[in-house]
């Protein structure tokens, strides 16, 4: 078995340690003896999106966002909405989850179209909602508490056609406002956690794994590990959280 | 005399002297507490001192540590914030010990590391002769936010600082990209040739023009985003540079031995401390020296015999074993701390202190933004990680996913008697990388344990 992971626009999505979430899959992958390959696609590299398995998209600076969009609106999106459409599985974080909205409007009510893939958008706003935070999945984004830490002035809010990842325990989330985090869509997990996500949180990390398996190899199945180290880390900053709560 | 200067100047004094009688070297509450009392303290203090400023992302404190070493090789003397309380409070502690109870200054330099946002406030303040401002990286995201942010804040800090001679870094983008905007005399200082030979594979913090957004190219990298950049599309290029390391002679475990042409004179110059980022923090010295007008013989003199402090590869005797402690705060200082490492071929003991006090940052993803596969490469050294810190399970995960084997980590957590403890019952000497905050709370652990200086002196 092997999975192909595509990490899109390494050159400048990659804040925050969010590349961190690509050593884990191709770990967590190798670990279990599962073949795994990860191609880089940076801005103004083509590929035919239609071989890779996963899509890794992290977050970035605002001064390469036009760089980025101009790459993206040159035929990007439409690949990626396809794929989407597809069902490949989807991992995107921080500007990298807004992006696969609508748009994004900033403070000052200019209009950033994005790709459009999900249904939400992002609203720029004078808070910076930053800090460690926790949020639990939903049952069927496999129920567990995720940990990670937050930097984000853009709100983002959810349409009919999308559901939140998991609902807020502590910090902000999509927007400080209605309580949720994240969104899903078919197999789209979009989120605002740093730290990077699935290193510490290696429950999320397997199903995001376990979603792409099954889509490739129907009826295969991860193997359990030794997540000691992880849940470790998980615990001290989950327990943190609550007691600060 | 204000009587308020007189009262904030004796309750600072005063506050210093508790704070040192109970142990704590508190350098930042002293200058709080006189701030409140007169708030426009630090500028009447620096009225009648000429101060060199020393900002950037990484190397501020040993920069400044070989500045003030210049000075005093010079014969000026100066005063200086020596344990790296870099801003606002903490230099106006700085000034107020360097005072009379009436606000006259007893040394009429200074050498003052400042923090880059704070640099704005500062500068204003106390109207500096020179301002040396080192390169710029990502930092503490948490605090500063990108690092065109970090850019603009050291921007607001020269504008203030109008009669300052400016030294920038021409092997950054960024930094160099400040030359244009501000009407100071500049002098540019860089390396001119690669660094190591197999640097650590890194993300740029700077790919795309600061001017067009095009892409940069390279005739040369030394590490991270620094090196002979250009950018095809506008030519925004990396200015020559007045003071420029020509070549890298000699790299040992602890001094590098390097060829400096200063104004069309060259040099040989010994930098009195190992690693990459130490050239360049020699260079920038170099060129603060040329600014404030000291003879080039001093400056070399200095950069070879300065001893360093800190955390910045400081020594320490573990009860008969050595130990190294090696400040670490964002990628691309500990990049080189990792570059400087793996080239050693000796066996050590290494530890990692992270923490996430406000000081640290309190966002630690930045260390999976650190190589520390390189470290991993060198698996056969390194018989053993010692791991601790308020967030030693994240820097355990980090390792782990490295590629060292679980069973080499050894994690800590917050107590470091044990750790202490643990380092001295092994046979290797010990590199400690620490961020500051652990530093500062391992070294008084270290000190009371073994002796040795606190950090105020």
């Amino acid at each position: 078995m092997k999975l192909s992971i595509c990490h899109l626009y390494p050159d400048v999505l990659n804040l925050y340690g969010d590349t961190g979430n690509i050593l884990c899959l191709k770990k967590r992958l190798e670990w279990r003896g599962i073949g795994c390959e990860v191609t880089p696609l940076p801005i103004g590299a083509k590929a035919d999106l239609a071989r890779f398995d996963l899509f890794f998209i992290g977050g970035g600076q605002d001064f390469e966002q036009e760089v980025l969009l101009a790459d993206l609106h040159g035929g990007k999106d439409r690949a990626l909405r396809s794929a989407v459409e597809d069902e490949k599985v989807f991992l995107c974080i921080c500007g990298g989850y807004q992006m696969m909205g609508q748009y994004y409007r900033t403070h000052t009510g200019e209009q950033l179209d994005f790709i459009g893939a999900l249904d939400f958008h992002t609203v720029g706003s004078d808070l910076r909602m930053i800090g460690n935070y926790m949020f639990t999945c939903s049952e069927k984004n496999g129920a567990s508490t995720v940990v990670g830490f937050e930097n984000h002035s853009g709100k983002t809010f959810l349409g009919d056609g999308v559901s939140p990842l998991g609902k807020v325990v502590s910090g902000y989330g999509n927007n400080g406002e209605d309580g949720t985090e994240g969104a899903r869509y078919k197999n789209v997990f979009g989120a605002y956690c740093h730290g990077p996500m699935l290193p510490k949180n290696p429950a999320f990390a397997d199903l995001i794994l376990q979603t792409a398996l099954s889509r490739r190899y129907p009826g295969a199945a991860l193997p359990q590990r030794d997540d000691s180290l992880e849940r470790r880390a998980h615990d001290y900053m989950a327990n943190r959280l609550a007691r600060t709560n | 005399m204000d009587p308020r200067v007189f009262l904030a100047v004796s309750a600072c004094k005063l506050s210093i002297r508790l704070l040192r009688l109970t142990g704590r070297g508190g350098t930042a509450i002293p200058g709080k507490i006189a701030l409140k009392i007169c708030p426009d303290l630090l500028g009447r203090l620096a009225r009648d001192v000429s101060c060199a400023i020393i900002t950037g992302t990484n190397g501020k404190t040993t920069s400044a540590r070989m500045a003030e070493e210049i000075y005093l090789r010079a014969g000026v003397p100066c005063f200086a914030n020596r344990s790296g309380a870099n801003l606002i409070n903490g230099i106006t502690s700085a000034f107020i010990e360097n005072a009379t109870l009436t606000g006259k200054p007893k040394k009429r330099h200074a050498v003052i590391e400042c923090d880059e946002a704070a640099s704005k406030a500062v500068c204003y303040l106390v109207d500096p002769a020179v301002v040396l401002v080192t390169n710029v990286f990502r930092d503490q995201l948490d605090r500063y936010g990108e690092v065109s942010g970090t850019l603009s804040n050291i921007y607001t800090g020269l504008k203030n600082a109008p009669n300052a001679v400016v030294c920038l870094n021409a092997d950054c983008s960024l930094t160099a990209s400040l030359a244009d905007r501000i009407p100071n005399r500049v002098i540019f200082f860089g390396v001119d040739v690669p660094i190591y030979k197999n640097p650590v594979s890194e993300v740029s913090d700077a790919p795309y023009c600061i001017h067009c957004k095009h892409e940069y190219d390279y005739t040369y990298r030394t590490f991270g985003h620094l090196g002979g950049f250009y950018c095809p599309d506008c030519g925004y290029k990396r200015p020559e540079p007045q003071l420029a390391v020509t070549g890298i002679l000699e790299t040992g475990p602890a001094s590098t031995r390097v060829r400096m042409r200063v104004f069309g004179e060259d040099l040989l110059v010994t930098v009195n401390l190992p690693g990459g980022y130490n050239i360049y923090n020699a260079a920038g010295a170099a060129a603060l020296s040329e600014a404030a007008g000291f003879s080039r013989e001093t400056a070399k003199a200095a950069i070879a015999g300065f001893s360093c402090g800190f955390g910045r590869m400081e020594a320490f005797d573990l009860g008969g074993k050595s130990a190294r402690m090696i400040l670490v705060k964002n990628p691309a200082g500990c990049n080189q701390v990792i570059n400087y490492l793996s080239a050693l071929d000796e066996k050590a003991l290494f530890v990692c202190c992270l923490n996430d006090n406000s000081a640290d940052g309190k966002d630690v993803s930045w260390i999976w933004d650190v190589n520390f596969e390189t470290l991993s490469d060198i698996a056969d050294r390194v018989p053993e990680i010692l791991v601790a810190g308020i967030r030693a399970g994240d820097m355990a995960v980090r390792l782990k996913y490295a590629g060292f084997d679980e069973t080499k980590l050894r994690v800590f957590d917050g107590d470091y008697d044990a750790l202490i403890t643990a380092m001295q019952a092994q046979p290797l000497p010990v590199v400690i990388m620490p961020t500051y905050t652990a530093m500062m709370a391992l070294r008084a652990k270290m000190s009371a344990a073994f002796g040795g200086r606190d950090f105020w002196e």
